[in-house]
């Protein structure tokens, strides 16, 4: 699902039709200032659409013990827990609920929705980092050679590979490669993110921060930190190659754009060299579609993790939401899909800004 | 899919890989079409079966003879539930896109088209939709749609309503973008300032030209399908293997088995699914490259590499050509743009090479500096300073370029590089060549600023361009030409981007040059006056070849070829005798008093003004030129006196109160209107022929028969000499000069009292400006309708108007009898507009530039 969900207007190389404000001629700390309001609406929209789409299938607690309990006992808790009110009253607790930070406590097991960004978002956001440095040591330098050569053969070539990087879900790219270097070849562990006693280990210290790798390195345990790097090997380069892809396809776009216009023609007539046309004069202003397109790509990057995460039982959000699914918690799923959206609205607002700061049109 | 009538005509202009693209996507998503079509024959085996009469499968069995792909965890046939799987997936395919494409591009037209507060909230909430991780809202949904089951129906329904809400923001994005582009289109204008019903302008003209890139949307919104369908199995929303097969059900059942090495059960669902969306995006991607002429593939012809260092003659000039040619490869053939040119320039000399559009100058000048795009192929010699360029290699061209030769362009807004000082782009030539400091860098950047005439040279030269003003940008553009002390400078167009007082400064900057430093400049010009005001000889140019080359005063007293006399008898003059026209008289058409026009500011910004309290009046019959540089409001006026911008003030026309009144009550006055507009290539719809657009305006009003249409149609091409056959032709097929003659046909249309034209020949060459300008004075003294006439020339208004108002910055400064306020002027700036304006006489511009130059010394 992750792989084609992406602007098409971008495919022409054009800076891509946005509708949030045009940064053009205001000061950035208004632009920021604007912005930052729009996760606002953004925000609102999405937990109002969740809550009242949850909401149309009946209460959770049917859905979770529907099968287990009598009617009987199905009404009282429904009493209990509120479900039987108006549903205008519920959303209103919920929102206000949202507002204050909480977003709710699973029903299976009880654990609060907020707690779960810091005992498994850092196990998210760790995947998510590791695979941006697989997509962005590649997916760029790629691109930019791509489109030095246009329509030559290595052109040709990279971006056929590009289309099959995300054309292929990420999910089976993830399980050829556990079929080839962790069951055939054995060289790396097929799942998890790190060795059962490594994990114990862990536990036992106590005080971790969550991001394994930074953990061991804390602790000063080389041998630990190579196990997280060896278990997060194929996860990185499955969710990884999925980016590099789009970073490949942008860069080369964009850059092909911007090698055209004319002020590369310009430095051209003053005897710059192609080096330097390239990396000064076409790369930057070829950054700012480049940016505001990956701002789009972050809910589909997200969505490749939480795939990701189920292949590889990676113990992160995506796992958890799959946990939660089976257990057709829904008060869980709810929490989680609104804690994701949050964060995929924060990162769009925080690319955004990237974006206009790498515009000079913006900063003055 | 809907793509296919469109692909016939494609493929013959793919070539290449994009071909390669195309023809394999295509390949691929007809070869699922059909195994998922013909799934009951194919499939050896049912996708529920467990047994046959040989008993049950067994799981997970290797492949053999009886089970080709093996058995799956469950005990299915693999092969036969990737074949009946790709049924599943075609359905939802049908069934995720159709919904989606309708809903969505009714929903883009409507909402780009109405704008306002209701397309803001439909944008934010699309929006929100989009920014959405797509996985996430397809569970969400799926729980909602199929309540938790999981058979044929409901999954399939479930899939197929989340892709369609994914994709429905996809559509509506794109066909809203390209509506709020395509209503500000001069053919949707001139629609609606007729009259023309707004459904017929939404569906003959918005709809069929919006829907440009659906083909591609609908590529990714039905890979999009697949992969949704996929991944809903894998995290277990999948439909029940009994229902129906699905690929990522499977997949997700043969997740435990990889770790124990069985590789088929994954394998070859995870293939299917990645073939189909593979083959759904090289078809998408090799139809968007081919389509966008920006990203097809260009045929380069094959370069020989340099044999070794270009040969230097030590006994050329500065700048020698000699039997240069040029031609372009192009997917319609080879394309002569220069045959054998011969030229030389001296050194101190300014040489112009005048000619109008395709006449190849501007390629005979690139070729100065080997600045030729890669589908270009140049013979001849070319020596700069005696090196020949053609043959240089990479590193010996770095070295002219700059150094020996530079370039300054056209369009000073797109040479400057945005997201880079302007000192940092003249440090950066000067290091190019030379190996300085930092610090020397700037300062040399401070003093050439300076040199061109930038204030505060110190402060400015840390500024961006977008800071700058167009004519500062053009100073900073030959600032960095003459940061190397290049004694050869090529000048492409240098002011025509440029307002005519802008114009006349940095034409005194470049003389300036030529007298102080002695640089040689090759001169690109079409306008005569520049020619006159700055050249010393003069080459011309017709078709690629060079017709006439002689010293500028001998050229315009004494042209040789019958083509420089023609052009040169083309060119308006200001100094044209006609006499006085007669004071106002007769009902008035239009009469404004305190005019405002403002545009909204965006975000709390302010809003600008850009009419500010114009009075005005035209009489019935009579022509009024507004005439005044960019940004002085000339264009908002002709679109508020046609009803296109709401005004405020007070506004009439053809005695209906615009100011007060809705669109209702002026339809009634919109068959008495013409507008023609600026540009030819977009005036009008490219998909419809040029007959239907000329009949518009009779369609609009009235209910005319197929022969009455014809009739008048043919009147009308030919009172502005054009053939009837034109009239079956689609407007790409007409020149612009055509194309602007056919404009004014459709103006002309139903006889309308008022005709607004704005800037109708600016486009055009000087020729084709001088047919255009005659057909309209005949046609305007033979059916005597008003005329509102903007422009920013004012020769060309000294030949057409009565009258003539001046606008600066949103103010008419002075309105008037024509020959009155031209010979006379009464404002200041009509004075020094009129002083600006470079006339076509070597002479006579000589003696204008001095005494310009004395009232400027003295002020």
């Amino acid at each position: 699902m992750t792989t084609l969900v992406e602007a098409p207007g971008e495919g022409a190389g054009a800076e891509p039709e946005t509708t949030r404000p045009r940064p053009r001629g205001l000061g950035l700390g208004r632009y920021v200032l604007v912005r930052f309001l729009l996760i606002l609406p953004t925000v609102f929209v999405l937990t109002t659409v969740v809550f009242f789409l949850m909401r149309v299938i009946g209460d959770p607690i049917t859905a979770a013990y529907g099968d287990r309990l009598t009617a009987a006992q199905l009404r009282q808790r429904i009493h209990e827990a509120g479900y039987d009110r108006n549903v205008f009253a519920q959303y209103a607790d919920y929102l206000g609920d949202i507002a204050r930070g909480d977003f709710g406590t699973t029903f299976t097991d009880h654990v609060r929705v907020g707690s779960m960004l810091t005992t498994y978002g850092t196990a998210t956001l760790e995947l998510v980092v590791y695979s941006l440095v697989v997509a962005l040591a590649v997916g760029p330098v790629l691109g930019t050679v791509a489109a030095r050569l246009r329509d030559r053969g290595a052109d040709v070539a990279l971006r056929i590979f590009a289309i099959l990087t995300y054309a292929t879900p990420v999910f089976f790219v993830g399980l050829l490669l556990k079929l080839v270097f962790a069951a055939r070849l054995g060289w790396l562990p097929v799942n998890g993110r790190l060795t059962t006693a490594d994990e114990i280990a862990l536990e036992v210290r106590g005080h971790k921060s969550g991001i394994y790798l930074l953990d061991a390195l804390r602790a000063g345990d080389g041998p630990m930190a190579a196990d997280v790097l060896q278990h997060a090997v194929l996860p990185a380069v499955a969710l990884g190659l999925l980016s590099t892809g789009i970073f490949l396809r942008l860069f080369r776009t964009n850059l092909m754009s911007t090698l055209d216009a004319d002020y590369v023609l310009a430095a051209r007539s003053r005897g710059v060299g192609e080096w330097r046309l390239t990396t000064r004069h076409a790369a930057r202003p070829a950054l700012v579609p480049i940016i505001t397109v990956m701002g789009l790509q972050v809910a589909s990057l997200l969505g490749g993790a939480v795939l990701t995460e189920i292949t590889f039982e990676w113990k992160g959000l995506g796992y958890e939401l799959a946990q939660y699914l089976q257990a057709r918690d829904y008060v869980a799923v709810q929490g989680i899909v609104v804690v994701l959206a949050v964060i995929v609205a924060v990162v769009n607002f925080l690319v955004d800004v990237l974006a206009a700061v790498i515009d000079p049109r913006v900063r003055y | 899919m809907a793509v296919r009538p469109s692909v016939r005509r494609l493929i013959p202009r793919a070539h290449g890989y994009q071909r390669g693209m195309l023809l394999a996507g295509g390949a691929v998503v007809a070869a699922v079409v059909v195994v998922a079509v013909f799934a009951p024959l194919l499939a050896p085996y049912g996708f529920a079966q467990l047994r046959d009469a040989h008993g049950y499968f067994g799981a997970q069995r290797p492949p053999s003879a009886r089970h080709w792909l093996g058995t799956t965890v469950g005990g299915y046939d693999v092969l036969s539930r990737v074949i009946w799987g790709s049924q599943t997936a075609f359905e939802v395919i049908v069934a995720g896109t159709v919904v989606a494409l309708l809903l969505g591009s009714l929903l883009g037209l409507a909402s780009g088209y109405a704008g306002g507060r209701a397309d803001g909230v439909l944008v934010a909430l699309t929006d929100a939709i989009y920014a959405f991780p797509a996985l996430l809202l397809a569970i969400v949904l799926a729980i909602v749609v199929s309540g938790g089951s999981s058979g044929r129906w409901s999954g399939i329904l479930s899939t197929a309503v989340t892709v369609t809400i994914i994709f429905l923001p996809q559509y509506f994005r794109v066909v809203r973008a390209e509506t709020t582009r395509l209503k500000h289109e001069p053919f949707v204008e001139s629609a609606r300032v007729v009259g023309v019903p707004r459904r017929r302008i939404l569906v003959r003209h918005i709809l069929v030209n919006a829907t440009r890139t659906l083909p591609l949307v609908v590529t990714l919104n039905a890979g999009g399908a697949v992969a949704t369908l996929a991944g809903l199995g894998f995290v277990g929303y999948g439909i029940e293997p009994t229902a129906a097969a699905e690929w990522g059900y499977d997949l997700n059942r043969a997740q435990s088995d990889i770790a124990a090495g069985i590789w088929w059960t994954a394998l070859f669902p995870g293939l299917a699914i990645a073939l189909t969306v593979l083959g759904i995006t090289l078809f998408g991607e090799g139809l968007n490259d081919v389509r966008d002429p920006r990203l097809r593939a260009r045929r380069t012809p094959r370069r020989e590499p340099p044999p070794g260092p270009a040969e230097v003659r030590e006994s050329a000039g500065l700048l020698d050509v000699e039997h240069l040619s040029v031609s372009f490869t192009t997917d319609g053939g080879t394309v002569d743009a220069v045959e054998d040119v011969s030229l030389t320039v001296a050194p101190g000399e300014i040489l112009a090479i005048v000619g109008e559009s395709g006449s190849g100058k501007t390629v005979t000048a690139r070729s100065a500096l080997a600045l030729l795009p890669d589908t270009a192929s140049a013979r001849g010699v070319v020596l700069v300073r005696g090196r020949d360029v053609l043959r240089a290699g990479g590193r010996e061209l770095r070295r002219v370029r700059g150094r020996d030769i530079a370039v300054i362009f056209q369009e000073p807004g797109t040479a400057l590089n945005p997201v880079h000082t302007v000192g940092w782009q003249i440090a950066e030539a000067l290091r190019a060549h030379r190996s300085i400091t930092r610090r020397q860098a700037r300062a040399r950047a401070v003093e050439l600023l300076d040199r061109v005439g930038i204030p505060d040279p110190d402060l400015r030269v840390g500024h961006y361009p977008h800071q700058f003003s167009g004519g500062q940008q053009q100073r900073i553009v030959i600032a960095l030409a003459l940061a190397l002390d290049a004694p050869l400078l090529v000048a492409d167009e240098p002011t025509t981007a440029l307002d005519v007082t802008v114009q006349a400064d940095i034409l005194d900057l470049l003389r300036d040059l030529r007298d102080t430093r002695h640089v040689a400049i090759v001169l690109i010009t079409h306008n005569m006056g520049v020619v006159a005001d700055l050249a010393d000889r003069v080459a011309v140019m017709r078709r690629g070849r060079l017709v006439e080359q002689a010293d500028v005063r001998t050229l315009f007293a004494a042209p040789r070829h019958e083509y420089t006399r023609a052009l040169l008898a083309a060119v308006p003059r200001l100094s044209v005798e006609r006499p006085a026209s007669p004071p106002l008289s007769g009902d008035t058409v239009v009469e404004a008093r305190g005019l405002v026009v403002e545009y909204p500011g965006r975000l709390g910004s302010p809003a600008f003004r850009a009419v500010d309290g114009v009075d005005l009046r035209i009489a019935r019959g009579e022509v009024l030129g507004l005439v005044g540089e960019s940004g002085s409001g000339k264009t908002t006026i002709a679109r508020a006196v046609a009803g296109l911008v709401p005004a405020g003030g007070d506004l009439r026309v053809l005695g209906v109160d615009l100011a007060g009144s809705r669109e209702r009550q002026f339809r009634t006055v919109r068959r008495h209107l013409g507008f023609v507009f600026q540009d030819p290539a977009t005036s009008f719809n490219p998909k419809r022929t040029i007959g239907d657009g000329i009949a518009e305006p009779l369609r609009a009003h009235g209910d005319p028969t197929a022969a009455e249409v014809r009739r008048r149609v043919g009147e009308l091409l030919d009172a502005v000499q054009l053939d009837a056959g034109h009239a079956g032709r689609y407007p790409h097929e007409l020149s612009g000069g055509q194309r602007q003659r056919a404009a004014l046909a459709r103006a002309l249309a139903l006889q309308p009292r008022l005709l607004i034209a704005d800037e109708p020949t600016s486009a055009l060459d000087v020729s084709v400006q001088q047919r255009v300008l005659d057909l309209f004075a005949a046609l305007q003294k033979e059916l005597g309708f008003a005329v509102l006439f903007i422009s920013h020339d004012l020769a060309v208004v000294n030949a057409l108007a009565d009258r003539v108002g001046v606008l600066y910055r949103g103010r008419l400064v002075e309105e008037g009898e024509r020959r009155q306020v031209l010979t006379s002027p009464a404002h200041d700036y009509t004075r020094r507009l009129i002083a600006a304006s470079p006339v076509p006489d070597p002479v006579e511009q000589a003696a204008r530039r001095a005494h310009r130059l004395a009232d400027e010394a003295t002020a």
